[in-house]
């Protein structure tokens, strides 16, 4: 390989897409560590605290996409004060300054305001594709001036943000000549949209593949929609209330069988039942369904429709599809890879009160395929898992969530050691786990004997001592990210293996029994790792004495030290 | 139009191109075969050569005869035009299948005759092998050096101690370690003459693509957490030093000339351990620079023994960083003319200058 001329590795290592085996390259030698810095234009940062933008720009001056996490994951479920950071703004600054050719960012779980927005739509020229997956801080005056000033975009996607909604009119700046998109994707967005410019807008779009409405678009311009587009693959439902003096429906149903592309198909937001019928004709070919927002469909509706959805490979729904439901899933979905059931309020009393082992036993034995898995149930039991553990050993991805955090395998009354030690041990290329229910140190033991690859792990209301923690952050050495809250786990487990931090991403503690003075040791001790202590939303009291516990601490590696944008009530150490 | 004349003139005969490889070795191949390579097709139009054996097309060097002979079979099946796309894979799919370095030597073949589309599968199929590898297998994979961490290391063991008190050995040391410094930037000079970063930038390499992503396995990960390991060593070795200030400034009021020589020594020894400890990092040395240092607080006088032991690590280090003893002596000797101590000492040999500063 010595012999080879620049310009060939280079190319050899543009067939090199992942940023897992870029990374590895670029340790392999000073001339392979040359030539993918000066080619490597993808980037994924899992932390925008862990380095400087700066110094990012210089090191891969090629730079084309760009992909950042901000807030800890916790911030999903509240648990991260306001204001706590994860800014995007000197991100895109730093680019702008440096004259970066941007062309794709996306953000998860950043703060985003409208002036990003405004710069980065004015100062990247080539700009195509923006991705913004639980964000916050911005408005529809910044989606504006993205529609406006970004000539060539192709991707606008926007998932889970808290967007305050102004004006509908975003829609209309895109300029009649853009004609560029392929993807577009407003579903959170909760205002009024601009019917008549979206209409135009996807009618003048004809690479158009993936769009998702939001809830305020009618199944009147929805079916006025998909006759101009019927080349769509994927497709987010808004509304699928019916105007009960149209005959919009017959229409609809008439548009719906000329789609013949449509593979992926999720919303229905707000969803009159008996109007369900009019999709029938696409579901044979559906490998994505996403019907977790779909309050609307009881379970009956439900399993109609997974009944002719049989070459589904993701399926995102709500309990109320119970237990028989995922029996018919499990019967009908042979190709079924990713699962995820999440909570739905309970609305109507017929329904099934959610879904429990059996469920998940059903689905492990029709779905041999199964690697990914999100799975909120009533009960489960050390049997049903080891049961699971043996039908699908392919597991990358096994995220449980018992609605009851410690409850016990309700046949035997036992903790549920056994049944994710034996998922442990069965699925070799586990990388993220989630455990909930009754578990005591015995399950990290497993985790830490057998979890060789495992990169994540959520750990809620488990365990009995330090020892847990340890058996974890001793067995894991591929491990990232722990996140534990409301567990026993103190200062002895946080400061014995102080150096694996610098391993990992970051590790989250919160309501446990881990004090200031043992974060303080730990900061001082390793000065590659910001430490982090915060109360929710109250300022941390400096001056409380060092046995005082802490309520949540957050501790990440970084190679710039402590962050100058921290609010007061966060307290880094 | 050409073929056309051709069929017109001499509708049964084949026309070759005569092409040699380095070895010297010359062969007759059919013209469309060989023209499918643009660098032979270029040399044919632009020279005229190729058309017999006296005038056979030169091959670049990377094109031996068995890389020659593949890269004829690859053009024999893909000029016809016959064959459907289907076929083109399946015949692409069997045509890679080979060990590393035979494909790499085809790459390289292929890239000197400017064959793009075979370049293309055979770098996809090299992309496909390095994928999923540490980098310790992707370098045993393809022969390549470690010469990224090793310069690492070596840059991270020669950064100067910190010096106070201006203790002359440490001065020694530092002069040492500048001259080692110096050296392994001329050595990499030499050894990448295209190549120039800065050392700071190499230093980071290691760590920016350790904290952007995490380590993906134990060794690299081992390797992050060692030089992690290695930084806070340093800081200690700082902190202590500055404990060490604090424990001079209670003894102002006793300036005896021992408690010089013992903050003197100490710090000598605690540098000496902790660099110790660096390179052999072990964890239980981690304890020797304060237990030393407690140890020689308790002392009033300098015990031969830690004395002894002492010279025994100096002269250690300046063994591990091939510094000889002349060498060293030289240094000390000028360092020794500098001071103006008002010790009375003829100016003789090195020896009688050493002991000089001994006695001291």
């Amino acid at each position: 390989m010595n012999f080879f001329p620049d310009e060939v590795i280079e190319h050899i290592f543009d067939y090199v897409t992942s940023q897992r085996d870029r990374n590895d390259l670029s340790l392999v030698c000073k001339n392979w560590h040359r030539l993918e810095r000066c080619s490597r234009k993808s980037l994924f940062i899992g932390n925008c605290y862990s380095i400087s933008p700066e110094r990012v720009i210089e090191r891969f001056p090629e730079l084309k996409s760009l992909t950042l996490k901000g807030k800890p994951h916790f911030a999903d479920f509240n648990l991260v004060p306001h204001g706590w950071g994860g800014f995007v703004s000197p991100w895109i600054e730093a680019m702008v300054k440096s004259r970066v050719d941007l062309e794709e960012l996306r953000l998860k779980r950043m703060v985003v305001t409208d002036k990003s927005l405004e710069l980065l739509s004015r100062s990247f020229m080539n700009f195509k594709s923006l991705v913004l997956v639980s964000c916050e801080g911005f408005t529809t005056d910044g989606l504006a001036a993205i529609a406006a000033n970004c000539r060539f975009l192709k991707e606008l996607d926007l998932q889970e943000n808290e967007v305050d909604d102004h004006r509908g009119q975003w829609l209309s700046c895109f300029p009649d000549c853009c004609t560029s998109l392929v993807s577009l994707n407003f579903a959170c967005l909760k205002g009024q949209i601009n019917l008549g410019a979206l209409e135009r807008l996807v009618a003048r779009s004809p690479n158009l593949k993936s769009l998702r409405l939001n809830h305020t678009v009618p199944l009147n311009a929805l079916q006025r929609i998909l006759r101009r587009a019927p080349q769509i693959v994927d497709l987010g439902i808004g509304s699928f209330i019916p105007d009960p003096n149209s005959n919009v429906f017959i229409k609809l149903m008439n548009t719906i069988i000329e789609c013949k592309s449509i593979t992926s198909l999720s919303g229905f937001f707000e969803v009159t039942p008996r109007c369900l019928p009019a999709i029938y004709p696409v579901c044979m070919n559906l490998t994505a369904m996403n019907l977790s927002y779909a309050a609307g469909i009881q379970s009956r509706e439900l399993i109609k429709l997974i009944c002719r959805c049989g070459k589904l490979q993701r399926l995102w729904i709500m309990d109320c599809i119970g237990d028989f439901g995922l029996h018919v899933v499990a019967s009908t979905c042979k190709d079924l890879q990713e699962l995820r059931v999440f909570p739905s309020v309970r609305v109507g009393r017929n329904d099934p009160a959610g879904v429990t082992e059996k469920g998940l036993v059903a689905i492990s034995m029709g779905c041999p395929k199964l690697h990914s898995l999100l799975y909120f149930c009533q009960q489960m039991t050390n049997a049903a898992l080891i049961t699971v553990a043996k039908n699908c050993p392919n597991f990358i991805r096994f995220r449980l969530c018992i609605l009851d955090p410690t409850k016990p395998d309700p046949d035997t009354v036992q903790p549920l050691d056994e049944g994710f030690g034996a998922i442990v041990q069965s699925c070799k290329q586990l990388r993220r786990l989630s455990l909930s229910g009754q578990l005591t140190d015995q399950v990290f033991l497993y985790i830490g004997v057998y979890a060789e690859q495992l990169e994540m792990l959520s750990i809620a209301f488990a365990g009995e001592s330090d020892k847990a923690m340890l058996y974890v952050l001793n067995g894991c050495k591929k491990l990232r990210k722990l996140e534990i809250r409301d567990s026993p786990f103190g200062d002895s487990a946080l400061l014995m293996d102080v150096g694996k931090y610098e391993t990992m991403r970051s590790l989250w503690m919160s309501s446990c029994d881990v004090t200031i003075g043992a974060c303080k040791a730990l900061a001082k001790k390793m000065p590659g790792l910001n430490v982090e202590i915060f109360n929710g939303n109250e300022k941390v009291d400096r001056d409380v004495d060092d046995g005082q516990k802490v309520e949540k601490t957050y501790l990440y590696r970084t190679l710039v030290g402590r962050r100058k944008d921290a609010p007061e009530h966060v307290w880094t150490l | 139009m050409f073929d056309a004349a051709m069929a017109v003139v001499k509708p049964e005969m084949k026309s070759y191109i005569w092409l040699q490889t380095v070895d010297g070795s010359i062969q007759q191949v059919e013209e469309e075969v060989a023209m499918f390579c643009p660098m032979i097709c270029q040399e044919v139009l632009q020279t005229g050569l190729g058309s017999s054996k006296t005038y056979a097309i030169s091959l670049p060097q990377r094109v031996n005869p068995a890389m020659l002979g593949l890269i004829l079979d690859y053009c024999r099946f893909h000029q016809v035009p016959g064959h459907s796309n289907k076929e083109r894979k399946t015949f692409d799919e069997k045509f890679i299948r080979m060990d590393t370095k035979k494909l790499c030597e085809l790459t390289s073949a292929a890239d000197s005759l400017q064959l793009k589309p075979l370049v293309d599968l055979t770098s996809r199929a090299l992309a496909r092998i390095i994928e999923g590898k540490t980098p310790e297998e992707i370098r045993e994979t393809f022969h390549l050096p470690d010469d990224l961490t090793e310069d690492l290391c070596q840059e991270e063991k020669l950064e100067p101690l910190r010096n106070i008190t201006d203790d002359p050995r440490i001065r020694l040391l530092n002069r040492l370690y500048a001259r080692k410094r110096k050296e392994l930037k001329e050595r990499k000079k030499l050894k990448d003459v295209e190549v120039e970063e800065e050392p700071k930038d190499e230093r980071s390499v290691e760590d920016l693509l350790s904290f952007i992503n995490g380590a993906d396995g134990d060794i690299k990960g081992t390797r992050a957490n060692k030089n992690k390991k290695k930084n806070r060593r340093r800081k200690d070795h700082a902190k202590d030093i500055s404990s060490e200030n604090t424990n001079e400034n209670d003894k102002e009021l006793n300036p005896l000339p021992s408690a010089y020589h013992d903050v003197n020594f100490d710090n000598a020894l605690e540098a000496s351990a902790s660099k110790h400890s660096r390179t052999q990092n072990l964890p239980a040395i981690n304890f020797s620079p304060k237990f030393e240092f407690i140890d020689g607080d308790v002392d009033d006088d300098l015990d031969p023994a830690m004395k002894e032991e002492l010279d025994r690590e100096v002269e250690d280090f300046a063994r591990r960083l091939n510094s000889d003893w002349p060498e060293r002596m030289q240094i000390l000797s000028l360092g020794q003319d500098r001071r103006l101590v008002p010790i009375s000492m003829n100016s003789n040999g090195s020896t009688h200058l050493y002991t000089g500063f001994d006695q001291r």
